[in-house]
């Protein structure tokens, strides 16, 4: 690929990295000041801890909670949302099945994609209390799977197709079971696409926010949840929920950091046809 | 041809799981929600009451002023922050992929604001936006301009969720192209260089019309996203100042849930999907004449 | 961590206190209770509220646990709650804006039911009766059964800048005239703004801001809810008055942010000495004297909010009360009881108060630390609270509230005038009461 214009574009590239960038270091800031400091627009101010130490360990704030409810939650469904769309997509995309059948269900999966999922959080807040499943991770465990499984039908359909018919055609006459074609044979192929599909499975359920403020008790209430707490009606809660922001953000850098050549090598090898 | 690998009941299995979920967890609250918009529901002796109203819901619709702003500021808003996005992440993308030295670093940096929850999205800007103490209102005061109350006023409160989303998710269709950019074949290339092509002759004849599938993938997928805009708007505006910024998934959160119209609320959830159906289907019409062009 | 050296502080004092208690009161020490579990939204009393559970929990031994959310989603928790077969929350902290809603629903279960021994303490400001009801004529009265503990009698007073108003000689203003011209003494944009009010819409936003003015200009929203006279009196000239006034303000001396001003932004400008006035609620109070949030400590001073002459102050409630759920099993609902039985007595309502709470027993309200300089909110409330009106009387009232919401913030925000905006939401509410069957029209 040809590499011109290596200065434009590099200051290009770093302009919109400060874009990306100021915001988070103000915010960053912001957690490190005091809220009047913070209103009155100072720019210099003395760093205090106090907001962290309230997010952290105040007993009225539940952030490590929150914090380990979304680590539970993000990877439960994220699991549950990856186990069951491979072999869905598997079952559609190489498993002969009736061109009536593929349409039907990825045609229901792209419209329920498209609806706001506050229409549904009513309807889920009702069906979890009738199985008694109201004070358990695996309301919101549930209904994240849910929340992405089009998603990632969508990405894994796209993944599964890369893998050769001569390999399955080879299992199938080495008498190889169609578990073990799935999964010895084509997952080699296509676990990049799957690292890329959990990842961006994780990034969407540690985001969501509708549908666990519906879902959440106390003890089971996400990190977007409990920042949320901070905006109430008669004062945002500035600095403590920059704080909170703050520290929402590192698993995500370090999985970004960790991940990232897994999710682009992994999009790159399906090449989004 | 018997194939072991595709045995009936193996087909069955795989397909399954999924199918329950989206049928217990798709169907099922979407036929609730059908069911509910023929009713008036209201809550006696700790029970609900629903009173048939037959389409007395749906007739109050086109007069709700939420429902009208709403649906008009949603089109307004995916159809502006994605092209924005698009266009923006294409660029950013192209010139990641031609740099050599920092690419890592600049592609771990662009993609960061992705993996900020949109409610946390929402209070960072909040406090970045705010004329007296965001860091842009003091900003345009060091140079001597009055700060602009970007979320306040009922002309740039949109313009303005719209560059908040940008911020957002410019980085998710960045990284979706990137990953495009980077599958396509070197060959390619090297031979329109041999052939002398300049570098805007390369990315207009040659990146973009094979990124092309990757672009409307993108975009679609977007589109269903920006659809569904809530987080961000909760804690930026609310839906306001006016109806400047109601968009639909906000009307439906008003309705039912704050003003507890569950009948009503369904109504527009069931219009709402009523309106997505018909779009998709407009859509794969597009793709279907689309395709039938001879390339 | 200001908050908490608060807590600390009078912890002491709860202490010495808790040995008094104990001594007096050995009934305490009953069977052994279930945890108790609270549903509450966040706001900044809630320190107080959690100190005197604390001290609750350390007094008698009885576990209570609480769920903190925010306001909306507060409500939202308890509509899930209540409406299925076992409920999640034994008492729900109830704001004024959808009490009405649990009462008619059938939602709760009468204090007095639970047990009949129960006698609500004299002392109690009962909030316009709004802790009474009788299921059978769908009424508040004092005639009908206890529902529920009044946990914060909130009323909006007026915040002002008494270092101000000392340095230029004004006087605190007891009508509107008196107050649009104070504020537009001190109105110096952009330093200074004469007066911060709220216009954006929310769950219960601008138009709660709204009713002192609609009230004090002897202007109503129904001609009389108790009488089951639904007329709809916003539209008549005093409503059109007060809406003018409201306008007249923000143009003449008020904050340009007008339309986007939630509750936090107009405390914000208060906190920030961007306001020199606002009408605003008790319950926010905490924060003004908070240096860590606060740029005038020690400056604002409040007074009972204006009215035209001749008529008295008219803030509207927006208290909060604490119900019992009807769907929780019968040794939670006797928990309950057990903690409104303590958080009744003046003991706890002093302790209340000096941990950041606002106190519902006279005998805090009208206790000597009113003197002191950090209680001063203390006189104009027990002033203004007898006055204080409860808006709405039926369990509709949200959907009234979200016309008022929508229609206000648009006069506001400049999509629609003054006139236009009071007669369309007039018109809005008149149909919407026919279509729930209520007797109305317009007054």
């Amino acid at each position: 690929m040809r590499r011109a214009h290596a200065i434009p574009v590099h200051i290009a590239l770093i302009l919109s990295a400060f874009i990306v960038l100021v915001p988070f270091i103000w915010v960053i800031g912001a957690g490190f000041r005091s809220q009047i400091s913070l209103l009155m627009g100072e720019i210099w101010f003395s760093p205090t801890l106090a907001s962290f130490n309230d997010v952290l360990f105040s007993r009225a704030s539940d952030f490590v909670l929150n914090f380990q409810n979304s680590l539970i939650v993000g990877l439960a469904s994220t699991a549950l949302c990856l186990a069951i769309a491979t072999t869905a997509a598997w079952s559609l995309g190489r498993l002969h099945w009736p061109r009536s059948v593929v349409v039907l269900f990825l045609g229901w999966s792209l419209l329920f994609h498209m609806l706001p999922p506050v229409m549904l959080a009513g309807a889920w807040y009702s069906m979890v209390r009738a199985v008694h499943l109201e004070n358990t991770h695996a309301a919101i465990i549930l209904a994240h799977t849910t929340l992405n499984l089009p998603m990632a039908l969508w990405l894994m359909g796209v993944f599964v197709r890369e893998v050769p018919q001569e390999l399955l055609d080879a299992a199938n006459i080495d008498g190889a079971s169609p578990w073990m074609t799935l999964w010895k044979i084509a997952r080699p192929i296509f676990a990049p696409g799957l690292a890329a599909t959990g990842i961006m499975i994780f990034i969407f359920s540690w985001n969501e926010f509708a549908v666990a403020l519906v879902l959440a008790v106390k003890q089971t209430a996400t990190v977007p949840v409990g920042i949320a707490k901070y905006a109430q009606g008669y004062e945002i809660q500035y600095t403590q929920m920059a704080a909170s922001a703050a520290l929402s953000i590192i698993p995500a850098v370090i999985l970004l950091v960790l991940g990232q050549r897994a999710i682009v090598s992994g999009l790159t090898s399906g090449a989004l046809k | 041809m018997a194939l072991a690998y595709a045995d009936r009941s193996f087909r069955w299995v795989t397909l399954s799981p999924a199918a329950l979920f989206l049928v217990v967890l798709g169907v099922l609250p979407v036929l609730n929600l059908v069911a509910m918009s023929f009713f008036t529901i209201v809550w006696k002796n700790a029970a609900a009451d629903w009173q048939p109203v037959g389409l007395a819901n749906y007739a109050a619709i086109p007069g709700d002023p939420l429902f009208s702003a709403g649906l008009r500021n949603t089109v307004v808003f995916a159809v502006a922050s994605v092209a924005i996005q698009m266009v923006l992440a294409f660029f950013l993308a192209l010139w990641c992929s031609q740099v050599r030295t920092g690419r890592t670093l600049y592609r771990t940096v662009l993609i960061l604001p992705l993996l900020v929850p949109g409610i946390v999205v929402g209070a960072i800007w909040k406090l970045f936006l705010n004329p007296e103490f965001g860091f842009l209102g003091q900003m345009l005061g060091v140079v001597g301009l009055d700060p602009i109350d970007w979320l306040g006023e009922a002309q740039t409160a949109l313009l303005a969720v719209i560059m908040v989303d940008v911020w957002h998710w410019t980085p998710f269709c960045f990284l979706l192209l990137l990953a495009g950019i980077e599958g396509l074949p070197r060959d390619v290339y090297e031979a329109a260089s041999i052939d002398g092509a300049r570098p805007w002759q390369e990315m207009l004849w040659i990146t973009l019309p094979m990124m092309l599938p990757t672009i409307l993938v993108t975009a679609v997928f977007r589109f269903v996203v920006a659809f569904k805009v809530f987080d961000e708007v909760y804690l930026l505006t609310g839906g306001g100042p006016g109806t400047a910024t109601q968009v639909i998934s906000f009307t439906i959160y008003q309705r039912f849930f704050t003003e507890d119209r569950a009948g009503f609320g369904s109504a527009i959830s069931v219009s709402v999907i009523f309106l997505v159906c018909l779009m998709l289907v407009a859509a794969l019409a597009v793709r279907a004449r689309l395709q039938e062009r001879p390339a | 961590m200001q908050n908490y050296s608060i807590g600390r502080r009078s912890a002491t004092a709860g202490l010495a206190m808790t040995a008094l208690t104990a001594a007096t009161r050995p009934g305490f020490a009953q069977a052994k209770l279930p945890t108790l579990s609270i549903v509450i939204n966040n706001s900044p009393w809630f320190d107080g509220f959690k100190s005197v559970v604390d001290r609750y929990e350390k007094e008698t031994g009885n576990k209570v646990e609480l769920d903190v959310n925010p306001f909306g989603g507060s409500l939202e928790k308890q509509r899930s709650s209540v409406r299925s077969a076992k409920g999640q929350y034994d008492i729900l902290i109830m704001n004024s804006s959808w009490f009405t809603e649990m009462y008619f629903g059938g939602f709760c279960e009468a204090i007095t039911d639970v047990d009949p021994g129960f006698k609500l303490d004299p002392g109690i400001y009962t909030c316009d009766d709004t802790c009474f009801f009788d299921p059978a004529s769908k009424t508040m009265t004092a005639q009908g059964k206890l529902f529920s503990m009044p946990i914060n009698p909130n009323i909006p007073l007026l915040y002002y800048r008494g270092d101000l108003y000392k340095q230029r000689g004004l006087t605190v203003p007891k009508t509107f005239d008196q107050l649009l011209a104070n504020a537009k003494a001190l109105h110096k944009p952009p330093q200074i703004y004469g007066i911060a009010q709220r216009g954006a819409r929310g769950v219960a936003a601008v138009s709660y801001d709204f009713y002192p003015y609609l009230f004090g200009f002897g202007g109503g929203l129904f001609r009389d809810q108790k009488a089951g006279d639904y007329t709809v009196l916003l539209g008549n000239d005093k409503g059109h008055a007060a809406m003018e006034y409201y306008m007249r303000l923000f143009r003449e001396a008020g904050h340009p942010k007008a339309a986007a001003f939630d509750q936090a932004e107009v405390l914000q400008a208060v906190a920030t000495g961007k306001a020199a006035h606002a009408i605003a609620v008790i319950a926010a109070w905490p924060q003004v004297d908070d240096p860590s949030k606060s740029a005038v400590v020690d400056k604002m001073e409040l007074a009972p909010p204006p009215s035209l002459p001749g008529l008295p102050t008219s803030p509207a409630l927006g208290h909060w009360l604490a119900g019992i759920s009807k769907n929780v099993p019968d040794d939670h609902k006797r928990a309950a009881v057990a903690f409104f039985r303590w958080f009744q007595t003046a003991d706890a309502q002093i302790f209340y108060t000096r941990a950041g709470g606002v106190p519902v027993h006279k005998a805090a309200l009208e206790h000597p630390m009113g003197q002191e300089r950090k209680f001063r909110w203390m006189k104009p409330m027990a002033e203004a609270l007898p006055y204080a009106i409860n808006p709405f009387r039926f369990p509709e009232s949200p959907e009234v509230v979200a016309i008022l919401e929508l229609g206000i913030n648009r006069v506001v925000a400049g999509e629609t005038t003054a006139a236009v905006g009071i007669d369309t939401m007039t018109d809005q509410i008149v149909k919407l009461m026919t279509e729930k069957g209520y007797r109305t029209g317009r007054g």
